[in-house]
């Protein structure tokens, strides 16, 4: 639904997650602890999505958010975890006990299904994943093939489509136009090419004369852009470079709450899923001085 | 020879230093602080050409410390380059302008294979593991490929893996090349020892022993028939007091690296 360039794209955070229907298959940006739309997920959680298949190519805390808040049918990814921090607690739990699904790749096989749909071809090849019991999980879409000439393997990564794309950048423009600064370096291109709408939450409006000033800055042109949100700490408690780190503090009393069912319910409740908007999100976490804490730069 | 006092982390990141020289070009993942240090100060002494792309996006980072994550920005100071992972990180990957890759799984076998998945059965787990992320990609692409683990047991080292989340030699012998897959593991270096790869049978052999650490330590802590070398067991060098220095002050002063260490 890549919409009217004429319409202006900025929406509000309830209509902007209201674009994601039931058992529709969302992609979310970012990497490990980067650059993920975490406002946008606790929104879904909020409206109590559910049956969701969920595309995260390397990812922890946004996927274990929305298992814990009872939106996922499938999870679709290459690595789910805190890294140093721990393992992601509902969702290692939830696949422990079978109550999702998880449909696993490694995350070259998904860059390349992702390419797949977002090039119309059948299927894109590579040597990733050759040789190991990755490749033997899903021979549906990803299956081993030999050159026809020179009878060499590769495996054949068929088209993964995804519903709706949500990444988070650091600036737009009111038409939708977005660019990350000082420029993407995750992945979130391969799934805004993927998808059929996209959702991208930005730390700021800004006016549209500065992406004319600067176009060999801008990621994203409006036409890849179907509703744009600004939510300044709309990555928290991920980071958003080079504006603000990943909070550490999060993610240990994060695991910490999870080793206990009800102090974990108790952290959830109040940590993430009561507070009625970001605004207040963010006063949950400690507001200015957490916001002090994770600051890096002015911009 | 003046004794020096050393740690087990500085000694495995001096060792995988010393593997690394002016020809190599490495990015790492997550929580490879090891390796990290490694990187960093083969660099800071005998590899002044040495690439090291943070997080494999921030090319040529010099970070004053190391932060709590090496997959994220808290390394990436110092950079000449930040590279976008699909276009330039998996590019240099595939090209083989990337050679070096340094992993560790919760299970390793006899040919350096890992497992980062499960354990136990995949479709009912013991333990739902994070996942092998890039490791099935990289393992395929990478052709100088370096382990550790900071715990050498018979729960790692195993004889048969529950999962094969990243190649090693695969099956052992031929397999990588008739695979069309290039190079292979080099080294794995543990608390305990060094191994490398018997060339033709690919199996993982002794190499040296750490100092302290007698031969039958590590059999009983290897869960497959441990090769042994032709001649001797050496016993692996010690650290010279300026890499120690420059480890300590410049590399990881706030010893980041013992993150990788149980509690």
């Amino acid at each position: 639904m890549h919409g009217c360039p004429e319409l202006k794209k900025i929406e509000n955070i309830e209509a902007a997650a209201a674009l994601v229907a039931d058992g529709s298959t969302i992609a979310l940006g970012g990497l490990s602890m980067n650059s993920t739309p975490m406002a946008m997920v606790r929104e879904l959680v909020r409206q109590g999505k559910k049956d969701l298949s969920v595309v995260a190519i390397v990812n922890g805390m946004a996927v274990d958010w929305l298992i814990a808040g009872g939106c996922v049918r499938r999870v679709i990814s290459g690595l789910i975890s805190f890294e140093g921090m721990g393992l992601a607690p509902n969702f290692r739990h939830a696949v422990e006990t079978g109550r999702c699904e998880l449909e696993e790749y490694s995350e070259y096989l998904l860059i390349a299904r992702l390419r797949a749909a977002a090039t119309h071809v059948p299927f894109i090849p590579t040597k990733a994943g050759l040789g190991t019991d990755v490749i033997d999980l899903h021979p549906d879409t990803t299956r081993v093939e030999y050159d026809p000439v020179t009878g060499e393997p590769y495996v054949a990564c068929t088209p993964l489509k995804v519903d709706v794309a949500l990444v988070h950048a650091n600036e737009a423009d009111s038409r939708g136009n977005v660019r990350v600064n000082p420029k993407l370096v995750w992945m979130d291109n391969e799934i805004v090419n993927a998808a059929q709408t996209t959702i991208v939450s930005v730390e700021r409006i800004i006016p549209h004369g500065d992406f004319l000033a600067e176009p060999h800055r801008t990621t994203y042109p409006r036409f890849m852009v179907d509703a744009i949100v600004e939510i300044p700490w709309g990555a928290y408690p991920s980071s958003c470079f080079p504006e603000y780190r990943h909070d550490r503090e999060f993610y240990e009393t994060y695991s910490l709450a999870a080793a206990d069912p009800g102090q974990f319910r108790e952290f959830w409740m109040e940590r993430v899923k009561e507070p009625a908007s970001h605004v207040e999100f963010m006063r949950a976490q400690g507001g200015a001085g957490t916001v002090l804490r994770i600051r890096r730069t002015s911009t | 020879m003046n004794r020096v006092d050393y740690s087990i982390d500085e000694l495995m990141v001096v060792t995988l230093a010393r593997a690394f020289d002016n020809t190599t070009r490495a990015f790492n993942g997550a929580v490879s602080f090891i390796p990290v240090c490694a990187y960093l100060l083969a660099r800071k002494t005998h590899a002044p050409e040495l690439v090291w792309a943070a997080s494999s996006i921030a090319i040529d980072a010099d970070p004053a410390r190391l932060g709590e994550s090496t997959l994220s920005d808290s390394i990436w100071d110092g950079a000449a380059m930040l590279s976008s992972s699909p276009f330039e990180f998996w590019a240099y990957a595939q090209g083989r302008r990337y050679n070096t890759f340094a992993f560790r799984g919760a299970q390793i076998d006899r040919f350096g294979n890992v497992n980062n998945t499960v354990i136990g059965p995949y479709d009912t787990p013991k333990v739902r593991l994070p996942g092998g992320g890039g490791m099935a990609d990289l393992g395929c692409m990478i052709p100088r490929i370096y382990l550790w683990s900071t715990t050498h047991n018979p729960r790692i080292f195993v004889e048969k893996l529950d999962f094969r989340s990243g190649i090693g030699w695969g099956d052992g012998g031929n397999h990588r090349s008739e695979l069309g897959l290039p190079g292979g593991p080099q080294l794995c270096v543990t608390n305990l020892c060094v191994m490398d790869f018997q060339p033709g049978s690919r199996g993982m052999r002794l190499r040296s022993l750490h100092p302290g650490v007698d031969l039958e330590q590590v059999r009983a802590a290897t869960g497959f028939e441990l090769l042994l070398p032709d001649g001797e067991i050496t016993i692996t060098d010690l650290p010279l007091a300026e890499e120690l220095r420059i480890l300590r002050d410049e590399v990881d002063p706030t010893s980041m690296r013992l993150r990788e260490f149980p509690a």
